[in-house]
This record gives C-alpha cells, structure tokens and sequence, in this order.
C-alpha cells in the first residue's frame, strides 16, 4: 500500500457519496426547495441570520469543524488497531453516517426557523430532554477539554522544538487583532505579516530547541529531578504499563496553555480568541495542503516518504496487557471520530451555519461538502501515521507528514518542525475555544443555582480546573476515548432527534434512523467499555498505592461516564417515545407546518 | 423549477465564474469571520445609541431627546432588526461574555 492509492480512495469515496447519496437523499427525502424561504432570509438581522453564499458558507463551515479530532483519532487509531480497520472506518462512516450527520442537523435547524438541537429536541420530545442535553453537553466538553490539554502539555514537554513557534502564534495573534480591529490594517498585509513570522519561527523551531530544553531543565531542577506526582498508567510502555512521572516541567507548559485558555475564554473574542485562531488556521492548511498533495507525488518522485510503515491490522482486540480490554468493535468506532461522524459538528451546524443559509439548495454542498472534506484531513493524519513509523504516535504522525512536505524540497527538520506545530497549533486554538463554550454552558447550566458562576472569571476557573485534574490522571488514551465516545454519542443523539423531526413531517426517515441506531449501541457500549478499563485498570490500581490525584481523576472519569451512559438512556427512551407517538400520528399542525416551512 | 435547475447545469461556466467560486471558498475559510464580527461589534453599538435614543420603542423608559426625530427617518429601516435582534439577547449590556460568535 501507497499514498496515492489513498489518496485516489479518499477522493473516490467523496465523489460517489456526494454524487450517488447525499444528492439522492436530498432531492427525493429532503426534496430541498431553492424557492422556499430559509430563517436567514426570514429572520435577517445582520448578526445571527444573514443570508451568505454558499462557498462562502462552505469554508465558513469547513473551518469551523476542522479540528484536531481527525488528526488524533486516527494517529490512535492506527497505532492500537492497524491502518486497515481505521481506512475502512473513515470511508464508511463518512458515505454513511459522518455527511447525513452534517446535513440533516442542518436541514432541520433550517426547516425549524434556525432552533437550536436543543430547543428542536424540548419541542419534539420532551422539556427533560432538553436538560440533559444541557448536562451532556458540559461533560462533553469537558472531557474534549482534558483530552486537548493532556496530549499538548505532553507535547509542548518533550518536543522544545515547538516553543518558539507557539509563543509568537500567541503574540501574533494579539497583534493581528490589534492590526485588524484598532490599527485599521487590510487583511492582507496584516496576514503576510503575522503568519509569515509565525511561520519563520516554526520552521525555524530546531534552532531553539537547545535553548527551551534548557528551561525545561531548569523547572526540573527545582524539584531535584523527584517527579510532582507519580501514578501507574496501564498505557504506557506499549500497553504493558508503567510507572508514570508529572515533572514540573510538564505542570509548567500545562499552566502555561491553561492561561493562554483562560485569556482566550474570558478577552474580547477579536482580540485574542479570533485572530490566534486565524494564524493558526494558515499553518495547518499550509502543512495539510504541502502534506496532501506532497504525499500524492511522493509516491512517485520520493517512494521512500510514502510507503506504509505500520502493520496493516493487528487484530480485533489486540493485547492490551493492564490496559484492559480494547476490542475493535466498539472503540474503533469511538477512537476516530471528527473524520467519519462528529457530534460537534451538527452542534454547530445546527446553530452557526443553518441560521446563514441563503437558498436551500445550499444545504447539501455547505453541510456534506464541508464533512467530506474533512473526510480528507482525516485521510491524510492516517497516512501520515502510516508511514512514519518513528516514534510515539504523535512524533510518527508528524515524522510522516515531514515526510510528505519534504517532498517539496524542504529540508527534513523545518518540514517536521512545520508538521509538529501544525499538530499543536490546530490542538491548541480548539482547547481556547472550547473553554469559553464550556464557561458560558456552565453558566447556562448552573448560574442560577451557584451565582458565582455567572462570573466569566471563575466559570472559567472552575472548567480549567476540572480539565487540569482530568489531565493529571495521565492515561490519556481513556480520555481521548471517553471524548470520542461522547462525541459520536452526541452525533447519535442529533441523528436520534433528525429521524424523530423526519417522522414527525411524514418523510421517510431510515437513512438517518439505520445510522442513529448503530452509533447510538455502539456509543454506549464503548462509553461502558472504557468505564470498566478506568476503575479496574487505572482507579483501583492508584487507590490501592495511596495516590490521591490520579485517584482522583480517574474517579471523576468513572463518574462522568456513568453520568453520560444514564443521559443517554433518558434521551434515548424519550426519544423512542416521541418516534412512536409521530409514527401513527404526524406532528400537530401549527409545529409540521412551521417543520415543512 | 427543474427546467430552470437543468437549464442552469447545462450552462456553460465562464472561467471568472469558477474562479468566483474558488475565491468565494477562500474568503469564507479567511476573511468571513472577521467581517462577521465586525458587523457584531457595529451593530452593538448601535443598539446601544438606539436604546439611548428610541429605547421606548422597546418599552425602556427613556425620555427620547429632541433629535430622536430628526434621526428618525435613518433609524426606520433598521428598527425591525434591531427589535429581533433584541428579542433574541439575554441581557442587552453583557453580550460579549455570553455571546459565542458563532463558534
């Protein structure tokens, strides 16, 4: 196997799903109506709803859900289970699942006068549903949060190659807001300007490393080289386990991204969050474009870069050792996520994108397109992996799509240090987004019972501080799990709520419904899964050794999986109760009418 | 309608067409966002000088000054998005701590 047989696959895949299905799906179910008018061009207020052009939409939207999670999932994936089973996974899951995800969020947000999942799921199924939604919602966030911080600090320690770059993404940032919003600056001076010497920094990263390790070990040297903390981690030492060290070097850069989290939660968004999010956004489309098209022609000018280095498959459930038990069905299903089915991005294109969409002919090209090229990132942090076998998952992941860029004549160590902070860049600008979401669903949530909590300040406190303690449980791998888990549970409980909408306005509602019912099994049996791998593998082992955080942690990773096992079942009930309530009879009439537009 | 869809698919595209796509594509992945905000932040302060001016349009007690009508003709176009604009907020003076801007 080569790059560009995958790269051939993954463009195959996204012209016969797009070209054979979602249009199929949307012509003859959906029966979009470019002459019906949508909630952007109803509800027009220049803010929320504003009526926008589709390809304009369509990178709005791309860039909005490209994130690190089809990056990570499959660096993981491939690692634990061989690249085979996490290939297959991606294809299918995005021709089957990952697009009617997307677009169906979409269609019934548009088809809703732009509601929210939440507020469609209080109308259709029940006021409680809508609560727990709430509560799921934060524990989501929340473990996508500590899975983020965890892998950054972990790579910000062992990789002072990246520190340069990261601070002045930092710096510039701010200083683009500054030029943008306050100097008056156009984009693109100020865009050559600030990405140019993030880029030069990066690229010049290898240079400093010297320098960073340095203070590294001078943070270690306060402690005389005795770890903060020690805990067993099950995951570590290729899954035969290990004794696992928190050095104050790796405590140091996690308060490090914690402040950079908390200035982005809590500053006016253009002048921090916003235009980090920008710089960051042109070095990882910089190295995925250098990547994917290098890895294309690699096959042929550079063979060495783009042979796959990596078993094919390692079986259906590969020793695990004291990490417990990792069966390929169901937590491949669950380890890569943002690349075949997300539940964050029907989060978002439900409320973002359908209240700007102009025409509903719109629907399909903004909502499956935008998957499908996602699709393709994930495609690509696969291969990456798959050829570059060096390293832990992370170092092999970026080796590969050193690799790949350097196809283009770069020399090997800039394409590597390019490849490592286009890994970090994309973690560290979501973690900053992702707390302010969770402040604001946290204050939403529970401010009127804790008042203290409408402060930003110490909502923020408060979610930082749960993530930091989740981080300290060091076994990463469950986190991201737990994560993946959550998220494609959230794509089940979207995809539940579309097929309830479908049968509720008299459509044929199987292709959401056959895919609702697999991820929503597999979910649970995965969340239920990994629960087991914490308490007997990671929580007994800590609490019988006297280890407070890591009991902890664990604990409260114990703890809010059972929480979004019993949320799912709640909603999942409801929801089955509203599907057969609209099955015989269709939606009242005000409610349909409002449904159909 | 299908006549027109087919008609429209069957036009030949001009080279500029597609290369209004491609930029389009680029715009909505860079620029977007920021003209997005900035609308916010225009449109914020405005509301903030309508409610000064016109709040009792919206049932705020404010005695209207006596230029509110000499401003009148330039507000009328907007008072309907304003008032949804509004409805929708929580609270019209913290906006920027609970807003999420799309994200």
């Amino acid at each position: 196997m080569n790059a560009l047989i995958a790269v051939v696959l993954g463009a195959v895949t996204v012209y016969l799903t797009y070209t054979r299905y979602a249009r199929r799906i949307d012509r003859n179910v959906i029966q979009s109506d470019p002459k019906r008018a949508t909630p952007a061009t109803l509800y027009m207020d220049g803010v929320d709803f504003m009526p926008t052009n589709r390809n304009i939409l369509f990178g709005y939207h791309f860039k909005s859900i490209a994130a690190a999670g089809p990056i990570v999932g499959a660096i993981v994936a491939a690692t634990l289970w061989g690249w085979l089973p996490a290939m297959i996974w991606l294809i299918g899951g995005v021709a089957f699942m990952g697009w009617v995800s997307d677009y169906s969020a979409i269609v019934m947000s548009v088809r809703n006068e732009g509601h929210s999942l939440s507020a469609v799921a209080h109308r259709l199924i029940s006021p409680r549903t809508r609560t727990i939604l709430f509560l799921f919602i934060f524990f989501y966030l929340l473990l996508v949060a500590g899975a983020f911080v965890g892998i950054m600090a972990t790579v910000m320690e062992s990789q002072p190659r990246t520190h340069l770059g990261m601070i002045l993404l930092v710096v510039m940032g701010l200083l683009l807001g500054q030029m943008l919003y306050r100097w008056h600056v156009g984009l693109i001076p100020a865009t050559v300007i600030t990405v140019g010497i993030t880029l030069i920094a990066i690229m010049t990263g290898h240079a400093s490393e010297g320098f960073f390790s340095s203070i590294n070990e001078a943070f270690n040297a306060l402690t005389g080289g005795t770890p903060l903390v020690t805990y067993f981690d099950p995951t570590l030492a290729n899954f035969k386990g290990a004794e696992a060290k928190i050095m104050p070097s790796l405590l140091f850069w996690a308060v490090a991204i914690s402040l950079f989290c908390y200035a982005g939660s809590v500053l006016p968004i253009w002048r921090m969050a916003q235009p980090v999010v920008y710089v960051g956004f042109w070095i990882t489309a910089l190295a995925m474009l250098l990547g994917l098209s290098g890895a294309a022609i690699g096959t042929i000018t550079k063979p060495e870069v783009a042979q796959f280095q990596i078993p094919m498959f390692k079986g259906w459930s590969p020793e695990m050792g004291p990490a417990g038990v990792m069966p390929l069905w169901p937590m491949l299903f669950v380890t890569i996520a943002c690349g075949a089915i997300s539940g964050w991005h029907a989060l978002f294109g439900s409320v973002g994108t359908a209240r700007q969409i102009e025409n509903e002919a719109d629907m399909l090209p903004v909502g499956a397109g935008s998957m499908l090229a996602e699709f393709l990132l994930g495609m690509l942090a696969l291969l990456a992996i798959s050829v570059g076998s060096k390293g832990s998952p992370v170092a092999a992941f970026a080796n590969g799509l050193g690799g790949f860029i350097s196809v283009w004549g770069f020399p090997l160590d800039y394409a590597v240090s390019l490849a490592f902070a286009a890994f970090i860049v994309i973690v560290l600008v979501v973690t900053q987004l992702l707390f302010r979401v969770m402040r604001v669903t946290l204050t939403e949530w529970l401010g009127d019972m804790i008042p203290p909590l409408r402060n930003q300040h110490f909502a923020s406190f408060v979610s930082i501080a749960l993530a930091i303690l989740l981080v300290m449980t060091g076994t990463w791998i469950y986190l991201w799990q737990l994560f993946g888990a959550a998220n494609q549970l959230m794509a089940a409980l979207s995809l539940l709520l579309v097929t309830i909408w479908l049968v509720s306005v008299g459509k044929n509602w199987v292709y959401a419904g056959i895919p609702m019912i697999l991820m929503y099994v597999t979910t649970v049996a995965s969340v239920l899964v990994t629960a087991y791998n914490l308490y007997f593998n990671v929580y007994l082992p800590n609490l019988a050794a006297g280890r407070m955080i890591p009991t902890v942690g664990s604990g409260l990773m114990v703890l809010v999986a059972i929480l979004l096992v019993f949320a799912a079942v709640f909603i999942g009930i409801d929801g089955f109760r509203a599907f057969f309530k609209y099955l015989g009879k269709p939606a009242p009439s005000a409610s349909r009418a409002a449904a159909k537009g | 309608m299908v006549t027109e869809d087919a008609l429209r698919m069957l036009k030949p595209k001009t080279q500029p067409q597609r290369f209004q796509a491609a930029k389009d594509f680029l715009y909505g992945l860079t620029g977007y966002q920021f003209v997005r905000h900035a609308q916010e932040m225009k449109h914020e302060a405005e509301s903030l000088f309508f409610i000064a001016t016109m709040g009792d349009l919206v049932g705020i007690p404010v005695l209207p000054p006596i230029h509110a009508l000499r401003l009148l003709p330039y507000f009328a176009p907007e008072i309907a998005r304003w008032k949804r604009q509004l409805a929708r907020s929580r609270e019209f003076w913290e906006k920027e701590e609970y807003d999420l801007h799309g994200v």
